[in-house]
């Protein structure tokens, strides 16, 4: 234990004291800010009219829909049907954007239809619901009880939240927060490649300056590997903690200087709303061009202290299990350059974890996505994701099992990197061929 | 000290040593030889517990070898490196404590060794500033940090200037003296030689020769003379006649040679000097041993095996 740890200190220190370090430290968060600065500036404009036409054949709406202009929807309403495809094509849809169907059982079945050519950012999806919602309302209200529409919003507070998801009360569970779990995801797959390689890096130096034979005659080859991968491991965890540290206080000065109209809770806070507000405030909400989604995602909506936790806890095992496979692939290769050949797998499977959390994000039910969340080349990502759309009550325990396995599938790649890199480690100058390899793995 | 029993070890269907036997007793210098790919690296890291042998054992003080015992053994391989963007100092620290000693200690012993060999300067300096041939003290210095009982030293005077190989061959005899025990894998025979008590040469991973040195060298003897004389090499010549045989001769000088002679029939080195003496002023006569270079050559010379067979 105690050469490990000294294997261990010795790798961090290079780590940390290299140049290199210090920089990724720093220009990576700032990268990171520099991007969030352009998203708050100008990840909320998009499309700033949008051309509306509502389908309405038995004339359920009346052809109304607000009270007031919208300054960024014009609607247009036609009683009849409208195939998609004929809206698709015919020249004289092409002026609209979208599409709303309101066929004639939307009161009972409450589902429309929107169509659009173009996807609708977050903001418009949920300005053109919350239009078709109310008007639907006053349309309901009418036809089926005798209140006036105000009274009957008076009492709909409750009854709206039990409409919607407890754990998404924006009821936009999904895409975006779920890129920032995919976003979370692919900083640890990141870290795990970088840290990764300089694992194969480090060993391959050893092996090839040939100090390597000293090491072992003090440390067996498995405390070797362990202080190795425990050492960059560190490193690389420090750089984690910079780069929260520097993001932390880089959001936080964005907040409080760059944007602080931006960033005025009460402008966002929709949730925490209560309908009288949020019905006064509703065109200025809308309509102020400032409203930005990132702004919203990142300060409002991101629960930071359980991402942040998690993504530590799967990196930490996510490195572990990579870790092992990069010690033993540089102590399998004869030379650097081919440690860079047999890279090449790796650097698949890691780009496939990435597309598999991409897949998770698109088709969070499917039961390849469910396999994903489990696999653990692809769990660390997964998880990401998965945490970030939030997981139904009950459903908790299905983080838990995907990390059980990733520790698992550490513990045995551990092992079984361990006997590879203690034969391999000694053989200088040629491939070691895959059949050698499972002959090592036999005398296990 | 170090005793080696029936050690054999193969590489996958290559034999790599073939039931070695070894013996090395405390503070002797012991030379193993043998020619390149003999299987000399292959007995020398199992000694060190590298790896494992597949029959045999190697026992240290009488116990088997454990990982504990590593800690006495210092271990200079021949494919050495170093740190290249580490001081010389962490270097020291890092290498001495994996050996077992405090930092305290680390500093103090590479305090001495850095007095010792005058280069105290070179404490903060980083690996990659040094020449091959300061690296190899510093190599050298992190191999015996933790003053080891048994060192086994892998070419340790490659690379080194001549100055620099007599001081680490002086260092060794120092060690020897203090009553360390020292194992030198070497191909410079001139070196066995001179600081050598005994020698195992290992070919084709059998061991094929061991004793002390002046043993091997007596018993491949050929009743060889040489003699330094000053006078005439035609008079030298006539007075050898047909009882003895010039084999070589090197001029050192007008009238001053060595000459080498063998002995025909009974003739005795006593017969030689009565022969000699008053034809020639004889300064110096001794008789001649084979180098170790030569029993080396004659051990392993392949066109000498084709013969024999």
């Amino acid at each position: 234990m105690r050469n490990s740890w000294l294997i261990a200190r010795r790798e961090l220190n290079e780590r940390i004291g290299a140049r290199s370090f210090l920089l990724f430290s720093i220009f990576g968060p700032l990268i990171i800010l520099l991007a969030a600065y352009f998203l708050f500036a100008y990840g909320g404009e998009g499309k700033q009219r949008w051309n509306v036409l509502i389908s309405d054949p038995t004339g359920i709406m009346d052809a109304k829909i607000l009270a007031n202009d919208d300054k960024s929807i014009t609607y247009s309403f036609v009683n009849d049907y409208i195939e998609l495809e004929e809206f698709r094509d015919a020249k004289q849809f092409q002026p609209f954007d979208a599409m709303i169907e309101i066929n004639e059982k939307v009161l009972s079945n409450k589902t429309a239809f929107i169509f659009f050519r173009e996807k609708p950012s977050v903001r418009m999806q949920t300005r053109l619901q919350f239009h078709i919602e109310r008007r639907l309302e006053e349309v309901m209200v009418a036809e089926f009880t005798n209140l006036s529409v105000s009274a009957f919003r008076k009492i709909k507070q409750p009854l709206n939240i039990a409409f919607r998801n407890a754990y998404d009360p924006l009821d936009e569970a999904s895409d975006l927060r779920a890129w920032v779990g995919f976003f979370f995801g692919t900083v640890i797959f990141l870290f795990i490649f970088l840290f990764g390689m300089t694992i194969l890096r480090s060993v391959t130096l050893e092996k090839s300056n040939r100090i390597i034979e000293v090491l072992l005659a003090s440390v067996r080859p498995n405390q070797l590997m362990a202080g190795k991968i425990i050492g960059i491991g560190i490193a690389a965890f420090i750089q984690f903690a910079i780069w929260i540290i520097i993001i932390g206080f880089g959001l936080f000065f964005l907040r409080e200087t760059l944007f602080p109209d931006l960033m005025d809770a009460a402008n966002m806070n929709v949730a925490q709303m209560t309908e009288e507000v949020k019905q006064q405030t509703n065109d200025y909400f809308f309509v102020n061009k400032e409203y930005n989604e990132f702004v919203d995602l990142v300060y409002e909506r991101v629960q930071f202290g359980t991402m942040t936790a998690y993504f530590l806890l799967f990196f930490v095992v996510g490195y572990l299990f990579y870790g092992a496979f990069f010690a033993a692939i540089g102590a399998t290769s004869g030379s650097e350059s081919d440690g860079q050949q047999f890279i090449l797998p790796i650097i698949f499977i890691l780009c496939f974890a990435l597309y598999a959390g991409y897949f998770a994000l698109e088709n969070p039910d499917s039961s390849l996505a469910v396999f994903f969340h489990y696999f653990p080349f692809t769990s660390p990502v997964v998880v990401m994701v998965k945490l970030s759309q939030g997981y139904t009550p009950g459903q908790g325990y299905q983080l838990f099992l995907s990390l059980f396995i990733l520790v698992l599938s550490a513990i045995f790649v551990l092992l079984i990197a361990g006997r590879l890199y203690k034969n391999g480690i000694l053989q200088y100058g040629h491939r070691i061929k895959l059949s050698l390899m499972l002959k090592w793995l036999k005398k296990m | 000290m170090l005793e080696i029993q029936h050690v054999s070890k193969s590489f996958f269907r290559n034999l790599a040593l073939d039931d070695i036997s070894l013996r090395i007793e405390a503070g002797e210098i012991f030379g193993l030889l043998g020619p390149n790919g003999a299987g000399k690296t292959t007995l020398i890291r199992i000694i060190n517990r590298i790896i494992e042998p597949d029959n045999g054992y190697v026992r240290i003080n009488g116990d088997l070898m454990t990982q504990h015992h590593q800690s006495m053994i210092g271990y200079l391989p021949e494919e050495r490196g170093l740190y290249r963007t580490m001081t010389v100092e962490d270097h020291a620290l890092f290498l001495g404590q994996l050996r077992g000693l405090s930092k305290r200690d680390v500093k103090m012993q590479l305090e001495y060794w850095l007095e010792k060999f005058d280069i105290a300067d070179w404490r903060k300096k980083r690996i990659e500033e040094l020449s091959k041939g300061m690296a190899q003290k510093v190599q050298f210095i992190c191999t015996v940090l933790h003053e080891p009982k048994l060192l086994i030293l892998d070419e340790p005077l490659s690379g080194f200037d001549p100055v620099n190989v007599e001081l680490i061959k002086q260092e060794l005899v120092e060690m020897k003296a203090k009553g360390k025990t020292i194992i030198l894998s070497t191909h410079n025979m001139k070196s066995v030689e001179e600081i050598c008590d005994r020698a195992a040469l290992i070919h084709q991973s059998k061991k094929i020769m061991e004793g002390r040195i002046s043993e091997i060298q007596e018993a491949r003897k050929t009743g060889e003379f040489a003699i330094k004389f000053r006078g005439s090499m035609i008079a030298f010549v006539t007075a050898l006649w047909t009882s003895f045989e010039l084999t070589d001769k090197e001029i050192l000088g007008d009238d001053k040679f060595i000459a080498r002679v063998k002995m025909r029939g009974d003739n005795s080195f006593e017969d030689l000097l009565t022969a000699l003496i008053g034809q020639v002023k004889i300064e110096a006569a001794w008789e001649v041993l084979p180098s170790m270079q030569d029993v080396f050559i004659d051990m392993v010379n392949p066109r000498k095996e084709a013969n024999n067979a």
